[in-house]
C-alpha cells in the first residue's frame, strides 16, 4: 500500500504544504483536498516543500495543474521546493520548470513571496 | 675567437616557436576537453582559429550521420545559414583552401565560395570528417605557410575529439531522457490501471483520468466525453465557452486515430474543426473498447506550446482506451448491480404479498369463496382478504395499491394491518370506510391511492352489505344471466380526507349468484397488439360457466385471459376473487 500524507503549516501569508511519500493516482486526491482547503480558506500564496516526497506520478502532476490557474488568478503562486533529483527528474520530463517556481530552498521560496508583496 | 665568446647563443627561433606552438595545441586541448557542453566547444574552437588566422568570419558544420553537414555554428556569416545542410561528397584527398578545388569534380564547393570562404578544414577521426570549419574574411590575405596549415589542422583534429566526445555525451542523455519518458509513461498506465481497478465509481474514475492527462500532457484545458446512448456527451471538462453540441461531438467518435485539430478535416462538418479550436482544443483522443470510439479526450495547448506529437497522441490513446475499459467495466458493473438489487427488491416485494395474502379462506356455510393472484414480475400490490367477523358475519375484500414493487407491498401490508385493526370494532362499513381512508391519507401522504371494495356478507341472512371506494365495479352473475355492477360507495381511498360520507349498499342474495370481484389486472390484459381483455369478455367468460363452482369460474377465466394475451408479458398483478352463492 503506497503511503502519502500531506501536513499544512503557516509562514504568515504563506501556507507549506509537506509532502511525504507516495504521490501516485490512488493518493492524488489527498493533495487535492489539501489545495480545495487552501482555496476555500484564500490562501493562495503556496509552498509545497517535496523534501520527503519519494515518487511522484502524472496524476500527482495533474494536481498541480488543476490548481494553478485559480491560485495565479488571485494573485498567488505554487512554488515547489526541496525536490529530490529523482522527483525533479519527474517534473522536467513532462516540462514543468517552465511555468512553475522551483526552487531548492523553501527559504528561498519565502523570500521570493515576501519581496513580491513588498 | 667567437668560440671563446662567453655571448649566449641566440635561441633557437624555430625551436622556440615549435615549443610555444605546441603549448598553444596543448592549452586549447585542455579547454575544449574540459567541458561537455557542445555550444562552448564550438565556440571557443570558432574564436580560438579566427583568432590565429585572424579572420572574422567562422562556421562550424557538423556531419548529420549521411553525407551531409550541417551548419551548427556561425560567427560573421549570414545567420540565416543556421541549421542549412550541405552534402559534401566527393572528397578531395587533401583540403584546405578553396581557391585550388575545382567546382566541376566538387560541386558542393559553391556553397562556400558563395559565402566568401577561403579555408575550409576538416575535423577528422580515423580518416572520416565528423565535419568541417570554414573561415573567410581574413584580416591580412597573406599566403598560409605550410606550417601554419599543419597547426591549423591540427586544431581541427583536436577538436574534432572533443567534438565527437560531447556529441556522444549528448546523445546518451538525449536516449535516456527518451528512456525516462518511456519509464515515465509506462509508469503512469501502470499507476492508472492499478487505481482504476479498484475503483468502482465512475465520477471517481473521470477525475483521475482529468488528472493524469493534466499532469501527463500538460494541459489546463481539457474535455472529456462519453457514448451515452445515440449521444457523445460531455463528462467532465475546463473549456473557455460553452460545451460543443452532442450533435458535433458525434461526427468526432467516427473517427478512429487521435488526430491534432488543425489537420482536421470533415465533409459534412467544416465548422467543427473552427468550433474546436473556438474552445481551444487542439488534440482528440478517441477512447476505444474493441475498436468502438465510446469515448472522447480533448486537450487543450500544452504549458511547453509545444505541438503534440504523433508519440504523444499514440500514449493518449492508449492512456485513454485503457480508461474507457476501466469505465466501461464500471458501468456493466453497476448496471448488473443495479439489475440484482431491482431483483432482490422484487423477490422481497412479492414475498410480502404472497404473505399478505390469506393462505386459506375460511370456509362459509352456504357459501363456496375461491381466489387468486399471479403476481406480475414487477408486483404490482394486489390485496384480497377474507375474514370471520362473527358467528353468521365474514368481511371481504380486494384491493388494489398503486404503484409496483416494494413500496406497494408496504402499503398493501399497511392497509391489510389497518383493516384488521379496525374490522373487530364493528363499526358501520360505510363509517369503518372512511376511517381506513382517512388513515391511509396520513400514512401515505396523499401520495399513493388504493381501490378498494369490501363487504360484509351474512351467511343466514343471505346479504352483503358493501362499499366500494373505487374500485371496478364487481360483478354479480344472476342464475338467469342479468348482471349487476356493485358500484356504490365513494372516492379510493388515501388520496383526500373523507368529507363526503361512503355509500353503502346491502344486496340480497339468491341461490346460484355469482359475485366476481377483479382487479385491472384481469380487465387490462393485454394482447401482443395491445388490447385489452376487458369486462365484455370477462363478463361472458364468467356467464358461460355460471353453473360451475367458485374455483371452476377462477380457472376458465384465468384460461380465458390467457388465451387473450397469447404470451404478452404482463405488467400487472391479476387478481380475482368469487364467490358462489348456495342458499
Amino acid at each position: 500500500m503506497s503511503e502519502f500524507n500531506v501536513q499544512q503549516r503557516e509562514h504568515g501569508e504563506i501556507s507549506v504544504l509537506d509532502l511525504k511519500g507516495y504521490l501516485d493516482a490512488h493518493t492524488a486526491p489527498k493533495l487535492e483536498d489539501a489545495f480545495q482547503d487552501l482555496l476555500a480558506a484564500a490562501r493562495f500564496n503556496i509552498i509545497v516543500n517535496c523534501r520527503d516526497l519519494s515518487y511522484i506520478s502524472s496524476a500527482g502532476l495533474g494536481v498541480f495543474m488543476a490548481f494553478i490557474e485559480e491560485v495565479r488568478k488571485n494573485e498567488g503562486d505554487i512554488k515547489l521546493t526541496n525536490m529530490t533529483p529523482k522527483v525533479f527528474n519527474v517534473f522536467d520530463l513532462l516540462g514543468f520548470p517552465l511555468l512553475y517556481d522551483i526552487t531548492n530552498e523553501e527559504a528561498e521560496a519565502i523570500r521570493k513571496f515576501t519581496e513580491k508583496r513588498k | 675567437m667567437a668560440r671563446e665568446s662567453t655571448e649566449p647563443t641566440p635561441p633557437d627561433t624555430r625551436t622556440y616557436e615549435s615549443l610555444f606552438e605546441h603549448q598553444a595545441l596543448f592549452d586549447f586541448s585542455k579547454i575544449i576537453n574540459s567541458s561537455l557542453d557542445r555550444k562552448f566547444i564550438l565556440n571557443h574552437i570558432l574564436l580560438t582559429i579566427m583568432g590565429k588566422m585572424v579572420s572574422v568570419k567562422g562556421m562550424v558544420l557538423l556531419g548529420d550521420g549521411a553525407d551531409g553537414y550541417v551548419v551548427t555554428m556561425l560567427k560573421g556569416f549570414d545567420g540565416d545559414l543556421l541549421n542549412e545542410r550541405v552534402s559534401i561528397d566527393p572528397l578531395p584527398d587533401q583540403l584546405f583552401t578553396l581557391e585550388d578545388l575545382d567546382e566541376g569534380r566538387f560541386p558542393w564547393i559553391r556553397f562556400f565560395r558563395d559565402q566568401q570562404a577561403e579555408v575550409l578544414l576538416p575535423m577528422v577521426i580515423t580518416d572520416k570528417p565528423i565535419g568541417f570549419l570554414a573561415f573567410g574574411g581574413r584580416y591580412a590575405r597573406k599566403q598560409i605557410t605550410p606550417k601554419e596549415k599543419t597547426y591549423f589542422l591540427s586544431l581541427a583534429n583536436i577538436s574534432a575529439t572533443a567534438v565527437e566526445k560531447s556529441r556522444t555525451i549528448e546523445e546518451l542523455r538525449q536516449v535516456n531522457r527518451q528512456l525516462d519518458m518511456k519509464l515515465q509513461e509506462l509508469n503512469t498506465l501502470f499507476d492508472l490501471s492499478k487505481e482504476f481497478g479498484s475503483l468502482l465509481d465512475a465520477e471517481k474514475q473521470i477525475r483521475l483520468l482529468v488528472l493524469t492527462l493534466m499532469g501527463q500532457a500538460g494541459v489546463h484545458r481539457y474535455m472529456i466525453c462519453q457514448q451515452s446512448g445515440p449521444d457523445m456527451r460531455p463528462v467532465a471538462s475546463r473549456i473557455d465557452g460553452p460545451e460543443p453540441q452532442t450533435r458535433l461531438l458525434q461526427d468526432l467518435a467516427r473517427i478512429k486515430r487521435p488526430f491534432v485539430v488543425d489537420n482536421l478535416v470533415i465533409r459534412n462538418h467544416p465548422e467543427l474543426r473552427e468550433v474546436l479550436k473556438g474552445i481551444g482544443m487542439q488534440a482528440v483522443v478517441p477512447m476505444q473498447v474493441q475498436g468502438e470510439t465510446r469515448g472522447l479526450i480533448l486537450l487543450g495547448e500544452k504549458m511547453t506550446k509545444e505541438p503534440f506529437s504523433p508519440e504523444n497522441l499514440e500514449f493518449l490513446a492508449s492512456l485513454g482506451n485503457l480508461a474507457m475499459i476501466s469505465l466501461e467495466n464500471t458501468r456493466l458493473f453497476r448496471e448488473a448491480i443495479e439489475k440484482q438489487r431491482l431483483e432482490d427488491e422484487l423477490m422481497i416485494a412479492r414475498e410480502i404479498q404472497k404473505g399478505l395474502l390469506p393462505a386459506v379462506l375460511p370456509a362459509i356455510p352456504g357459501i363456496s369463496l375461491a381466489a387468486d393472484n399471479i403476481s406480475s414480475k414487477q408486483v404490482g400490490g394486489d390485496y384480497y382478504d377474507a375474514l370471520k367477523l362473527s358467528e353468521t358475519e365474514w368481511v371481504i375484500a380486494i384491493g388494489d395499491v398503486s404503484g409496483k414493487g416494494t413500496p406497494a407491498a408496504l402499503l398493501m401490508a399497511n392497509l391489510q394491518a389497518t383493516i384488521r385493526a379496525l374490522v373487530p370494532l364493528k363499526f358501520p362499513l360505510d363509517e369503518l370506510t372512511g376511517r381506513v381512508n382517512d388513515l391511509m391519507c396520513e400514512n401515505t401522504g396523499g401520495t399513493k391511492f388504493v381501490t378498494f371494495f369490501w363487504g360484509i356478507l351474512d351467511a343466514y341472512a343471505g346479504t352483503l352489505r358493501y362499499v366500494n371506494a373505487g374500485h371496478n365495479y364487481p360483478m354479480l352473475i344472476r342464475l338467469d344471466g342479468s348482471v349487476r355492477r356493485l358500484d356504490k360507495g365513494g372516492i379510493i381511498l388515501g388520496v383526500m380526507k373523507t368529507e363526503i360520507p361512503y355509500e353503502i349498499e346491502t344486496i340480497q342474495l339468491t341461490p346460484g349468484d355469482t359475485l366476481v370481484m377483479f382487479t385491472d389486472g384481469v380487465s387490462e390484459a393485454m394482447d401482443r397488439d395491445w388490447r385489452e381483455y376487458g369486462e365484455v369478455q370477462l363478463e361472458g367468460a364468467v356467464r358461460s360457466h355460471k353453473e360451475e363452482s367458485a374455483d371452476q369460474i377462477i380457472e376458465a377465466v384465468y384460461a380465458d385471459v390467457v388465451r387473450h394475451v397469447g404470451g404478452a408479458p404482463q405488467s400487472d398483478d391479476i387478481t380475482m376473487m368469487v364467490l358462489k352463492y348456495s342458499g
